[in-house]
């Protein structure tokens, strides 16, 4: 092996895109990203450009107010299409400065639909757009197969850097990061188990759609891009949970990372020490920075009714979805369909209507 | 071609040929001999993306001392190359062309090959033939080729060609362009390999009319963590994630080139304790991977025998990789 790998980069998406492999404990290692979204979002476009669907010019359109948004804002900016981005007054004007800095248009819908609150509001501006600018390009990261598709890298990376891997544990949101790597991985590793973090009040893998504070994983909508039958374990992590457990990342690993990654260390952390001859692999979505004052603030946290005295040390094991809560919580999902565990076919949205 | 990528190549076949050459006949010319390996399928075979974002076909061949061919050359002034026997074409072809690389153009020759590699199983003979060829020519005139112009005469001579003139190195070769895309750095670990021909019709399959695979963007895109596996695997010497990398480069190629019964060969896997699934990727051959270290692959090994023999496939060899010979 090189004493240093020097590589020269074509641009900072290049640079980052992949993570640092770090390893936490004896057998469990982190997976963390700058901004992971880097990775489905460059081969969204890059396919769309083979594809001839965008080039310098085109029109971007997507809904999204968190980090798929800045990482397709960093590649358009760099690549010369037009972004517009559709949002809720849930971003963060700092996040809002910064996609309009890389030359996104953002446009905030100001009120919830009936039915499917903002997400559903968001998707019916952006079809307004879209109809207005009808050679617009949809990276739809819910349910565009590239974005799954997009996780082949990083597969690369672990299998070189580790090599035997015997679990997988990640968020879910849009289903993109832990469907893609696991099966990328299952073609070498029919084995590895995928163990999803989701937090209550998401739809993913049912629970009642809710309000939900810990961002970043969860849905109220349903992507195709959420392969049920890729899982073997499902946890949902609370808000408090999730926050506590970044801090612990972040105090006991000098890790700065966001509150996705705390609710995945909690679980990854768990199963580890669980399963002791098991090589485990956690994904690590996003740095802390966005985060500084509010899961890093225990003023905040304590205003919010969100610090914890302590973290429990194991889940509560369930046998249904809906008796999931309001603490962490774990479903044997065992590869089933999402109508075999829940017993009936998902009743709530999809993304299309 | 990428210089770079190939210097430092060992060229063990070649190196035991220039030692049995007498010190009285450097510079003369004499008879050439030439001997070379074949392999027993791939360990991997499909796309991989090269420098500058190209995508090039590519494989890693694995070695199979058991067969071999060699080849006699007696030069000869003012006449064509001709061959023994006749139909190996590819051969002849190649021998004009090492003799055409060395402005020999003058010279032909009698061209001798012999082998024990079974035919259009995928087991590679005719590459085996083609290096074999060059090493003798070379040889006669006491001229070396290094792996890299090998490789390039071998494709010229016979379209695709596999990696084993690169000797104990694992490479991983584009084997349409006679190119090194990568130096994996080591051999491929110690393997113990129960191969069999999986065609019962006896025709086999000719790699010169077989439709290259056409695979789709996620193949393509799953073509990358079986690399980084291999790479781990050559790096550390692990038996177990080879037979990984076999057995998922297998499974992606099997729509293209179905092996009958697949599923029934993967169960075999399973129930005899193999550590992998390894195919030819153009022909016939498929062979189960053991731990020559574990203390159970003895039992495996005969259980597998007995299995292959009911699904009425027949035992070609049983032997091993990772150190000389074997």
């Amino acid at each position: 092996m090189k004493a240093v790998k020097q590589n020269l980069y074509p641009s900072v998406v290049e640079a980052i895109m992949l993570p640092r492999v770090i390893r936490l404990s004896g057998n469990l290692y982190g997976a963390a990203f700058v901004l992971m979204k880097l990775l489905p979002a460059s081969f969204i476009l890059d396919r769309a450009r083979y594809a001839k669907l965008v080039r310098p010019g085109s029109v971007v359109i997507e809904t999204t107010s968190g980090t798929f948004g800045l990482a397709l804002a960093m590649i358009c900016n760099l690549r010369g299409y037009r972004l517009i981005l559709v949002s809720d007054p849930a971003i963060d004007s700092p996040l809002q400065r910064r996609l309009e800095d890389l030359s996104a248009r953002v446009e905030i819908v100001r009120s919830p639909s009936p039915e499917g609150g903002f997400q559903r509001a968001r998707l019916e501006r952006m079809s307004e757009l879209q109809a207005e600018y009808p050679d617009h390009f949809w990276p739809a990261q819910y349910d565009n197969p590239h974005n799954p598709g997009a996780y082949a890298m990083l597969t690369a990376l672990l299998t070189e850097t580790i090599g035997q891997i015997d679990c997988v544990v990640g968020p879910v949101g849009s289903g993109g990061s832990m469907c893609g790597t696991t099966d990328y991985l299952r073609l070498l590793l029919p084995k590895l188990k995928a163990v999803g973090v989701d937090t209550h009040g998401s739809v993913l893998f049912g629970q009642p759609d809710g309000k939900r504070l810990l961002r970043g994983l969860g849905n109220s909508l349903m992507p195709k891009n959420v392969k049920h039958s890729s899982f073997d374990e499902i946890h949902w992590v609370s808000a408090a949970e999730g926050f506590a457990a970044t801090r612990v990342l972040h105090r006991e690993h000098s890790l700065f990372m966001g509150p996705t990654s705390g609710a995945a260390y909690l679980v990854s952390k768990w199963w580890a020490e669980k399963n002791p001859d098991a090589t485990v692999v956690v994904l690590l979505p996003d740095e802390g920075y966005r985060y500084q004052d509010t899961v890093y603030d225990d003023e905040w946290l304590h205003d919010n009714n969100l610090l914890l005295e302590s973290l429990p040390t194991e889940p509560r094991p369930v046998e249904h979805p809906l008796s999931a809560g309001p603490e962490w919580s774990c479903i044997n999902w065992n590869r089933r369909e999402y109508e075999q565990v829940v017993g009936s076919l998902f009743r709530g949205q999809a993304i299309h209507k | 071609m990428d210089e770079e990528l190939t210097t430092d190549i060992l060229m063990l076949e070649q190196l035991s040929l220039t030692q049995h050459l007498q010190p009285e006949r450097r510079g003369r010319l004499g008879i050439g001999y030439g001997t070379a390996t074949a392999h027993h399928g791939e360990i991997f075979q499909g796309v991989v993306e090269g420098a500058g974002g190209r995508l090039h076909r590519s494989l890693v061949s694995l070695p199979c001392h058991i067969f071999r061919s060699q080849a006699i050359f007696f030069p000869a002034q003012n006449c064509k190359v001709t061959v023994e026997p006749a139909w190996k074409v590819k051969s002849c072809r190649a021998a004009q062309l090492a003799l055409a690389r060395h402005n020999l153009d003058k010279w032909g020759g009698q061209l001798q090959v012999s082998s024990n590699i079974p035919l259009r199983w995928g087991l590679g003979s005719s590459t085996s033939d083609v290096t074999a060829t060059i090493l003798a020519v070379g040889d006669a005139f006491g001229r070396k080729f290094n792996e890299k112009e090998i490789a390039s005469l071998a494709v010229k001579a016979e379209i695709a060609s596999d990696s084993l003139m690169f000797g104990q190195r694992t490479v991983l070769f584009a084997h349409r362009e006679g190119l090194v895309l990568e130096d994996l750095g080591d051999t491929i670990p110690e393997l113990e390999i129960l191969g069999f021909n999986t065609d019962l019709t006896g025709i086999g399959i000719d790699t010169m009319s077989f439709r290259p695979a056409r695979y789709s963007w996620w193949e393509v895109e799953a073509f990358k963590p079986l690399l980084g596996l291999l790479r781990r695997a050559i790096r550390t010497q692990d038996p177990y994630l080879i037979g990984q990398v076999a057995s998922a480069s297998a499974s992606i190629n099997q729509k293209y080139l179905p092996k009958p019964r697949f599923d029934c060969l993967k169960a075999i896997v399973e129930r005899v304790g193999a550590i992998g699934l390894q195919v030819a990727h153009s022909g016939t051959t498929v062979g189960l991977l053991f731990d020559p270290n574990d203390a159970r692959t003895q039992g495996g090994v005969q259980r597998a025998q007995a299995m292959i023999a009911e699904m009425g496939f027949s035992q070609s060899c049983h032997f091993y990789t990772g150190h000389e010979g074997g």
